[in-house]
């Protein structure tokens, strides 16, 4: 599969985007928030609050102990945002993230979706059988899959990256939309209607593992 | 690949694969192959003649009228067995590419995915700057991360981006002039197409066919960047004829009276109706307008909710230059549900009408397979070619359980350019066969997201080619064609010295002879050959350039190499 630039090195900074690291990212909200007097240290604060929410789910270190969870560490920045805004607006729904969403003003979105898309993709040390790789790459060809994830499934700005993603999450994504219980991306149902289960699961693997 | 050919590659990959020439002597030699004018600057003039202008390649597409046929003929059917790399660039980004380079004056401006804009000492490949766009943070597009190339004028080059943006580059440093926002990229609108540049107006189309956009060709000036005129390619009456056969007569099956209760209910869908412009538009100096094609309706797959024709959709449309007026168009498929849409650029070439007459004509390649042909005076239709490739089944409806026709939704033509030999009557055209099955399910529009209406799914048993197709344009009849192990997607290049180029998914780029389809010469690029050629002259030899960088959507090999090739000495 061909390789292609980290997407991250080819984009500008958002206007309202943080800095890469969120310590200097708390510095920065702290100096900005003092200077003009608008709120205190508490805001930053509550954001590195948000984080360390997230990180009981999505892992300290990127990876999720809960297959079921995604890696969201290094995933992309608009990828993510739209997410929580989809959750916040009811476009996409779960027991936990619903409710986590329902306070997060649009800035504290954007604040938290920087921060996850810069951090490092995490390995996840998956590797799909041969039979995985021959069923899903002739799976994911017939979807034609590439055009909007891209070569090496990385993605780009709204469209996720799937490469090195948990093989339990994509599966249980791809059925969701296949069976219309994940509604917030309506193009993908029809496609994944297509596919029987086992198709789906071995593009799953397929995708975990590259 | 030869013995020979094997060795030379080896020896140019050994090396740092660009030749060091001293800045004085660059200056020298860029000095001295002047055809028009001062070529510090390209003028006007220029432009309008780079059909006669065998040292330069200023436009996309070749010349305003789009034939991509170039007057260069040192290199010929005689000896193009001879043809060697001259130099092999890299870029810096491994992804599709689909870039047309542009030379101006022994200079040569080429772009990557991604939006980086290299500028090249095109006798070299020695590089003199590289541009490299600060994208934003949202990029909306549906079939690669691609850019088509530059447009060149005065001492600017300009680019569009692909989160909507148009920028103006010095020509000479490649730092940013100006930028545009040309749409929001939030709301499905990007560019991949090259700008073109024509008496101080830059033109731009959008893509976002596949996410409700609504489509258009804009005019910025070349020099501030202002917005000039917008032409939208969906009127606020949508509506049209309520057509029930496309351009070749056959019955679309189009249930006309649930899409007129459709509209009393739902309104005119022209807000979110597509009609993307992917490519570049044909210019007629002389009546001063210009010619291009609008895409498909979105969603792509879904009638129900765009009752009415979907204008100016699948259509070719004339405007105005000076102001962007419509003067007319001509709809091949109305009211599509197939995304069998009009994307590959227009020609405009004399041709023979019914009645013997020679008229100004203009032709196009569809994704059904035709190529078809105008009077472009009014846009009317003179005839269409025999099909290029197998059509089954058409036009069978999409159901939620997928319908089988061909051709497959990438078609025939896709956004892949053809050339003309107007000496021989041919129009050539690069073809797929891709089997798929169309699906259908209804959804609201969602706002910027990804919009099909369904499904498009290719069909993995059945074999998938493609073919280059020669096509008599004054009687439709096909005169030669050669099958192709992939299908095809890039574009086509002609030359005076009777030739044809044109490369291939699996990395071999060829030569043919025009008049017969024989296959001249090979090259084995290591990637997919994606785009379109290009040739021109420097110091009196004349070089065949072209990208080999794979492609996205058909995901071809990827690479990232610009390649320049000449007569052996």
């Amino acid at each position: 599969m061909a390789s292609r630039p980290a997407t991250s090195g080819l984009r500008g900074t958002v206007p309202w985007a943080v800095p890469r690291s969120f310590n200097h990212l708390a510095v920065l909200l702290l100096a900005g928030f003092l200077l003009l007097g608008l709120c205190g240290p508490s805001v930053a604060a509550e954001l590195g609050e948000r984080i360390a929410l997230c990180t009981t789910c999505h892992g300290e270190a990127g990876l999720p102990e809960d297959p079921q969870v995604p890696i969201i560490w290094g995933q992309h920045f608009y990828y993510i945002y739209v997410q929580l805004k989809d959750y916040k607006a009811g476009r996409r729904e779960h027991e936990i993230m619903s409710q986590i969403v329902v306070d997060l003003s649009k800035q504290e979105m954007q604040a938290l979706a920087q921060h996850f898309s810069e951090q490092a993709w995490p390995a996840i040390g998956f590797r799909s059988s041969d039979r995985d790789v021959a069923q899903g790459e002739t799976a994911a060809s017939a979807g034609q899959c590439v055009q909007c994830h891209l070569g090496g499934y990385e993605g780009d700005s709204r469209v996720p990256r799937l490469a090195g993603q948990k093989a339990s999450y994509l599966e249980r994504t791809m059925l969701d939309f296949k069976h219309k219980k994940r509604k917030n991306s309506p193009s993908k149902s029809p496609l994944l209607a297509s596919y029987d289960a086992g198709a789906i699961a071995a593009m799953a693997r397929y995708l975990a593992g590259f | 690949m030869t013995k020979q050919l094997s060795l030379i590659t080896g020896a140019l990959a050994g090396l740092a694969l660009t030749a060091t020439v001293s800045t004085a002597a660059l200056a020298e030699e860029t000095g001295s192959s002047t055809v028009y004018g001062d070529m510090q600057s390209v003028t006007q003039d220029m432009l309008s003649r780079a059909a006669g202008d065998g040292n330069n390649f200023l436009h996309t597409n070749g010349n305003y009228k789009q034939t991509r046929y170039h007057p260069a003929r040192q290199i010929n059917t005689s000896n193009v067995k001879n043809l060697r790399p001259a130099w092999i660039f890299q870029t810096e980004v491994v992804e599709t590419m689909e870039t047309t380079p542009i030379v101006v004056n022994g200079i040569m401006y080429a772009t990557t995915a991604f939006n980086h804009v290299y500028a090249l000492n095109a006798r070299t490949g020695e590089q003199i700057w590289h541009y490299k766009h600060k994208m934003g943070p949202i990029t909306t597009y549906c079939c690669g991360p691609n850019n088509r190339g530059v447009a060149v004028s005065g001492d600017k080059v300009y680019m569009g981006t692909l989160d909507a943006k148009l920028v103006a580059l010095d020509a000479k440093t490649g730092k940013q002039v100006w930028e545009q926002q040309i749409a929001d990229p939030e709301l499905g609108y990007s560019e991949t197409m090259a700008p073109t540049a024509v008496n101080g107006k830059i033109l731009i189309g959008t893509n976002g066919g596949e996410y409700g956009i609504r489509g258009f060709v804009k005019a910025y000036d070349a020099e501030s960047g202002k917005l000039l005129w917008h032409f939208h390619t969906s009127p606020e009456d949508s509506t049209g004829v309520w057509a029930e056969k496309d351009a070749t007569g056959r019955d679309m099956h189009r249930d006309i009276a649930a899409e007129k209760k459709a509209l009393k209910e739902l309104g005119d869908p022209y807000k979110t109706v597509g009609g993307g412009v992917w490519q570049n538009p044909a210019v007629d100096l002389e009546m001063n307008r210009i010619f291009f094609v609008a895409g498909n309706p979105s969603p792509d797959l879904d009638g129900s909710l765009r009752p009415g024709d979907n204008l100016y959709t699948n259509s070719l449309v004339s405007v105005d230059l000076d102001s962007g007026e419509y003067v007319c168009h001509f709809q091949y498929i109305a009211h599509d549900v197939w995304d069998l849409d009009a994307v590959s650029p227009p020609i405009l070439t004399d041709v023979v009408n019914a009645k013997g007459k020679t008229v100004p004509g203009l032709l196009h390649a569809g994704k059904t397979g035709h190529v078809y042909v105008h009077d472009r005076r009014d846009c009317s239709l003179v005839r269409f070619s025999e099909a290029m490739v197998p059509q089954e089944n058409m036009w069978t409806l999409p159901t939620a359980e997928g319908a089988r026709m061909l051709p497959g939704a990438n078609g025939g033509v896709e956004w892949s350019p053809m050339a003309i030999n107007p000496e021989l009557g041919l129009t050539y055209a690069m073809n797929l066969h891709q089997p798929m099955t169309y699906h259908v399910e209804s959804s609201a529009y969602p706002a910027g997201k990804l919009w099909l209406g369904g499904a498009f799914k290719v069909i993995p048993s059945e074999a998938q080619w493609g073919n280059i197709s020669a096509v008599d344009y004054n009687t439709g009849k096909i005169r030669w064609k050669v099958k192709t192990e992939q299908p095809m997607i890039g574009g086509v290049l002609t030359t005076a010295g009777g030739l044809l180029f044109t490369g291939e998914g699996n990395g071999y780029f060829k030569a043919y002879d025009a008049e017969t389809g024989s296959i001249l010469w090979k090259f084995q690029a290591g990637a997919g050959v994606n785009a379109p050629p290009a040739t021109y002259t420097v110091e009196g030899k004349q070089y065949i350039v072209v990208a080999a960088g794979g492609n996205t959507q058909l995901n071809f090999k990827r690479g990232n190499n610009i390649l320049a090739f000449t007569l052996a000495d």
